[in-house]
């Protein structure tokens, strides 16, 4: 019963998503963020095709090297180049990161979609499970598994992806919960079109960037995960490696004052986190949904 | 509305939370390699052994019987024995929970008396320099491994300036812990930085919210001054959803807990897990996972409850 | 001397697709103890002046020209100038009390902000003040009331605190921007006569921002048109109202649905009552239908043995207040709530019965048009997505090509051109929405059209050529309509019979014309009297017989 009333008439000639884009476009930290993501995993990835390094053998002669010209951010305990073994460790984690981000977000999303517009008791059992599972700190866990086993890669995502959907699945649920009450699901629903065609066609397509913005800072949260993993020790086995273990193997070092051992992998992490928090930021921003803080 | 009505649903959901904890602590304990009976016996225990206990204490009947019989002991406030301290993992958690709560609620404290200005301040000065330089701080103050971010502060602090140790205040009593504060400085900063940052994020759209709406307005044509009109309406607006916050970062609280206990060598529960982690000490790993989830729970169930003192409106059906 | 005196007032927002200019050399002045209304349609740029003469305006708002409120300038003025006249020389009153109040502050303890803002008084001295202001404007119990939290109160209520923030002080203007917009009429009534005696006994001038003709017609000395950022007109409320001069307001007055009112002489002659057709057939039954949501002490009941039928053809108009449960009978006509009790025929079907296959082909006979324009359609669909929604759920054989045709078609119905098919509906003006909407309800012909305030979120102009499009189809395609409306005038219009809803139950119903001209119920009397028509002469004299009646 309210009239509609604006102090500032309502000019929006440009389609929805177009706007969004421009007001990403705008946001000079998020564009930031994406140029640093970019060129991470162009350093990450295609670095190793021109900076070639050895990764898998130790070289005893050549440990603990200050930084030089022939090793630009010098060698660490076993003798690998710092510089490579950057890139070599960015590969895990960026791929481990992103995998169990998405991995997360696409658990999440289900879940909470299922809860939400299901609603009634099956939606209040899905969401203590949820509660139960926010309940118990992931590292805690992580902790525990690592106590029963090392896992690979693969293992580390599916850990990793299994600890963290909680989150997204929340929001999601409360998106959802508020679609479904849209008066064009109504109407649909009013002349009979099916709750799959509620669901499908209008409920997932708008929740899209709810469940975008979720996955972006779910992608930085897991990165920072995989840092943690490897001080917990659950981390991928030498030689492999991932710039948490590089930071977690080079703490002791740290101490004896060299700091190319900790200082490049731990600005690697901050750096990306920030990215992808920052990308989220920006988007969040731009699609005008809610989220994180 | 019924207060009474709402805290006995708040309190029946938060036990189905905790029995939903304790089914995925009693798959966690099956999970183990040779399951509870390794758990108990302890790792030198044989494989005819570990039959012989199986049947004795009729860990080869139905999981659904077994988890029955193993609420029962929680129920008696049992939470098994620890092998490599050979004592009884309640004892042990008795000792330790009270210094983690001391670490962690000094953290919230210090988090929060900084997070909330900051970030009403970022709001009010929104789009200015103040609000770039503080929202980048806070990325990278949330970005940083908290292990990193330690390292970071005893070499500047401990090992440079030589202003605060590097080790937390040990001994097994509150007292004790309390006897040293310049030593608690270092690891409660540690422990409050990235609340800083993500609440100080909170704080700043809750305030950009509710300084968009209505009652602003008429604050102001009433003529309030506008720090009148942040102090005494906006602030406590904006409080009221990040209190509810305060309740889901309890976890993350007790996660940086392990972290900085085991940097610090602070004698708290973080550290106990720690060390039985290193040593397979099943029984302890367990019953502190049971223990900070149901901390966690209650956490959770408090700032909702102070939420509600604070916020007289009534929350129509909140699941 | 003028209490306000506005010159040349100029106004442009900076936005992120550019500056968008606002208001253009408005010039306009309130004396004391009078009242101007300053009426247009939406972004016509009227809330704008009110909010300026506050010197409220957004950040991004660029103000040229010159205000003054009692001889000081408020354009260039700081916020410690500001502050200063803001509660004590103008106030103002703001269109939704569901907001205007801080949920968190006791209401005493608003209004006693404002007393201290401006009066060097002790705390308790001015929680007094509050109380006798609460007392005076009519809340009940005002000592008690002080210390309610703003949730305890009613929309109406709510809506007397802030007028009790506003005149506090005793101002010597009072901006009112669309103070009743949100209400009932009732309450709406009560709210205009309180406004009408505070101004009258304080000699405060009254800047009254409204889009409602009637009640410009009921308060106000003078009248301002404004459109598109410009005034377009002055005058005296008869001339503005009764005889206008400019082009716009004759067309913005041809366009307000008038609620002709019964004359107490008029009263007697017997119309012809429909109620003789045959009434056989309907199209949806509703039979002593229940619905209540919550359970023990906070059982709200929605609707309580409710009985309701639509026949073949005809309208049937559904109004009351909010709250009196007429949007939840048309959600149980619609099968999207189940009723506790009774039961719900659609087209002679069960409709809890029927399942299935057979319930989608009951459900393909019926059209739905919501209140809200922008949630009624799909941002993310195209216009033709959006109509031919219904086309995919029922008619599946139907290949892209036929359902591009029948999208052409049904646009061509609504009167909406076919170039609009491809875009979304942001790009779309609040009416071009809903008559989008109307196409998609007809698109499968249906036999019921269910419209639930269809107009009530447009502009009057809007209104009329929507409620046109309706009934002209309505002719062409013979299809029934239960429409949901508070608005008395547009159901008299529309609809053939007409069924009153009070606090969920069905209070009268009968011809319209019987019904709304010689109301059976004082509940139907009373609604009627509190809707103000739009003709200050006419609604002069039905205050003045009202009085009479209260009184009596």
């Amino acid at each position: 019963m309210t009239a509609v009333l604006q102090t500032t008439p309502a000019l929006e000639p440009v389609p929805g998503y177009r706007l969004s884009l421009r007001r990403f476009a705008r946001n000079r930290l998020a564009l930031a963020g994406l140029v640093a993501v970019v060129l991470f995993l162009l350093f990450c990835f295609v670095g190793p095709l021109i900076y070639s390094t050895d990764q898998t053998h130790t070289d005893l002669t050549q440990v603990n090297l200050a930084p030089s010209g022939a090793h630009l951010l010098g060698t660490d305990a076993v003798g690998h180049d710092e510089l490579g073994r950057l890139m070599y460790g960015g590969k895990i984690s960026l791929l481990v990161g992103l995998a169990a981000g998405v991995l997360a977000t696409v658990i999440g999303t289900l879940w909470g979609a299922v809860a939400g517009y299901a609603g009634g008791w099956l939606d209040a059992v899905m969401m203590r499970i949820v509660d139960a599972g926010i309940a118990i700190p992931a590292l805690f866990i992580l902790l525990v598994v690592s106590a029963i086993t090392t896992p690979d890669a693969l293992g580390l995502i599916v850990i990793l992806g299994l600890v963290s959907w909680l989150v997204p699945s929340r929001l999601v649920r409360a998106e959802t919960l508020t679609l479904k009450s849209r008066d064009y699901v109504l109407t649909l629903r009013a002349i009979g079109g099916s709750h799959g065609r509620a669901i499908g066609r209008h409920i997932l397509p708008n929740s899209v960037s709810t469940i975008v913005v979720a996955a972006t800072f779910q992608v930085a949260d897991a990165i920072l995960l995989v840092a943690y993993v490897s001080y917990l020790g659950l981390g991928v086995q030498p030689p492999s490696t991932d710039w948490g273990g590089m930071l977690s193997a080079g703490l002791t070092a740290a101490y004896s004052g060299r700091w190319w051992l900790i200082v490049p992998p731990g600005l690697a992490i901050i750096l990306v986190v920030c990215a992808f928090n920052a990308i989220g930021d920006g988007l969040r921003d731009a699609f005008d949904v809610r989220g994180r803080g | 509305m019924d207060t009474a009505l709402y805290l006995t649903r708040r309190l029946l959901q938060s036990l189905a939370v905790v029995l939903i904890v304790t089914v995925v602590v009693f798959c966690l304990l099956h999970a183990l390699p040779g399951g509870p009976a390794r758990g108990i016996l302890g790792p030198q225990a044989t494989n005819e052994q570990i039959a012989a206990f199986n049947h004795e204490q009729g860990l080869d009947r139905p999981l659904p019987v077994q988890y029955v019989y193993y609420l029962h002991t929680l129920l008696q406030g049992d939470l098994g024995t620890s092998y490599t301290l050979n004592e009884a993992v309640s004892r042990l958690i008795e000792q330790r929970l009270p210094k983690t709560l001391v670490l962690t609620v000094l953290s919230a404290l210090v988090g929060l008396v900084l997070a909330i200005p900051l970030g009403m301040w970022q709001a009010v000065r929104r789009n200015k320099p103040v609000d770039y330089v503080v929202t980048t701080l806070s990325f990278i103050a949330y970005s940083t491994p908290v292990y990193f971010l330690g390292l970071l502060l005893i070499l500047v602090f401990t090992q440079t300036l030589r202003w605060f140790p590097s080790q937390a205040p040990q001994g097994d009593t509150l007292s004790q812990v309390f006897s040293d504060p310049v030593a608690l400085v270092l690891p409660v900063v540690t422990g409050a930085a990235s609340m800083i940052a993500v609440f100080s994020r909170y704080m700043r759209a809750s305030t950009l919210d509710n300084l968009a709406e209505d009652y602003v307005r008429t604050a102001r044509s009433g003529g309030s001054r506008p720090f009148a009109v942040l102090w005494r309406h906006v602030f406590r607006n904006s409080l009221t959803p990040v209190i509810a916050m305060l309740g889901y970062y309890v976890p993350v609280l007790f996660g940086g807990a392990l972290v900085v206990e085991q940097l610090f060598n602070y004698p708290g529960m973080g550290l106990l897990f720690w060390s039985a982690a290193q040593s397979s000490d099943y029984p302890v790993l367990l019953g502190c996972v049971l223990v900070i989830s149901v901390a966690t729970v209650i956490g959770t169930l408090l700032a909702d409850i102070v939420q509600r003192i604070v916020d007289p409106r009534v929350k129509a059906e909140r699941t | 001397m003028s209490v306000l005196e506005i010159e040349d007032l100029g106004v442009t927002f900076s936005t992120d697709t550019g500056d968008v200019p606002a208001v253009r050399d408005v010039s306009l002045y309130v004396r004391p103890g009078e009242t101007l209304a300053l009426v247009g349609e939406s972004g016509s740029g009227k809330s704008t002046v009110a909010l300026a003469a506050m010197g409220l305006l957004p950040g991004n708002a660029r103000v040229s020209g010159r205000i003054s409120v009692d001889g000081t300038p408020i354009v260039g003025a700081d916020n410690r100038e500001l502050s200063g006249l803001r509660g004590r020389t103008v106030s103002m009153v703001f269109q939704e009390p569901a907001t205007a109040l801080d949920p968190l502050t006791r209401v005493g303890a608003q209004i006693a902000e404002v007393v201290r803002n401006h009066r060097q008084v002790s705390r308790a001295e001015a929680a007094r003040v509050a109380v006798d202001l609460l007392r005076r404007v009519g809340i009940p119990e005002p000592e008690h009331r002080a210390s309610a939290f703003p949730f305890q109160l009613s929309g109406g209520q709510r809506q007397r605190v802030v007028i009790a923030m506003a005149i506090a002080n005793s101002p010597g203007l009072l901006i009112a921007d669309e103070p009743t917009t949100a209400l009932d009429v009732t309450v709406q009534a009560e709210i205009l006569d309180l406004l009408r005696a505070l101004a009258a006994d304080s000699g405060t001038g009254v800047l009254l921002v409204t889009h409602n003709m009637g009640v410009v017609a009921d308060f106000a000395d003078r009248v301002a048109v404004m459109l598109e950022g410009e005034v377009v007109e002055t005058g005296t409320v008869e001339d503005v109202l009764l005889r206008p001069s400019h082009e716009y307001t004759r067309r913005l007055l041809a366009a307000v649905p008038r609620l002709a009112v019964g004359e107490p002489q008029a009263a007697g002659t017997a119309g012809e009552d429909p109620e003789e057709r045959d009434s056989s057939a309907s199209v949806v039954e509703l039979r002593d239908v229940s619905v209540h949501f919550g359970r023990g002490r906070r059982t709200v009941r929605a609707l309580q043995n409710v009985s309701l039928t639509v026949r073949p053809g005809e309208t049937v108009g559904l109004v009351g207040e909010s709250g009196s449960g007429k949007s939840t009978a048309a959600r149980v006509a619609l099968g999207l709530l189940h009723p506790d009790a009774g039961s719900v025929a659609l087209f002679g079907n069960d409709l809890a019965r029927t399942r299935g296959r057979a319930r989608r082909s009951l459900l393909s006979g019926v059209g739905v048009v919501l209140q809200d324009p922008v949630a009624s359609l799909d941002a993310r669909m195209s216009v033709a997505e959006c109509v031919a929604e219904p086309l995919r759920v029922h008619r599946r054989g139907m290949t892209a090509a036929q359902r591009r045709a029948r999208v052409a078609e049904v646009l061509e119905l609504v009167r909406l051109p076919g170039e609009l098919a491809g875009r979304g509906p942001r790009e779309l003006s609040g009416g071009q929405r809903q008559r989008v909407s109307l196409a998609r309800a007809l698109v499968l012909e249906p036999r019921l059209l269910v419209a639930d305030e269809p107009t009530s979120a447009l502009d009057v102009s809007v209104q009329r050529t929507v409620l046109e499009v309706i009934a002209e189809l309505q002719g062409e395609l013979g299809f029934a309509c239960l429409f949901v409306s508070h608005d008395l005038a547009v159901v008299q219009e529309f609809a053939q019979r007409v069924v009153v809803m009070r606090a969920g139950s069905v209070e009268e119903e009968g011809p319209t014309m019987t019904t709304l001209l010689r109301p059976e119920t004082e509940y139907t009397r009373r609604l009627i009297a509190a809707v103000p028509v739009p003709d200050p002469v006419l609604q002069r004299r039905r205050r003045a017989s009202l009085g009479l009646e209260a009184t009596a």
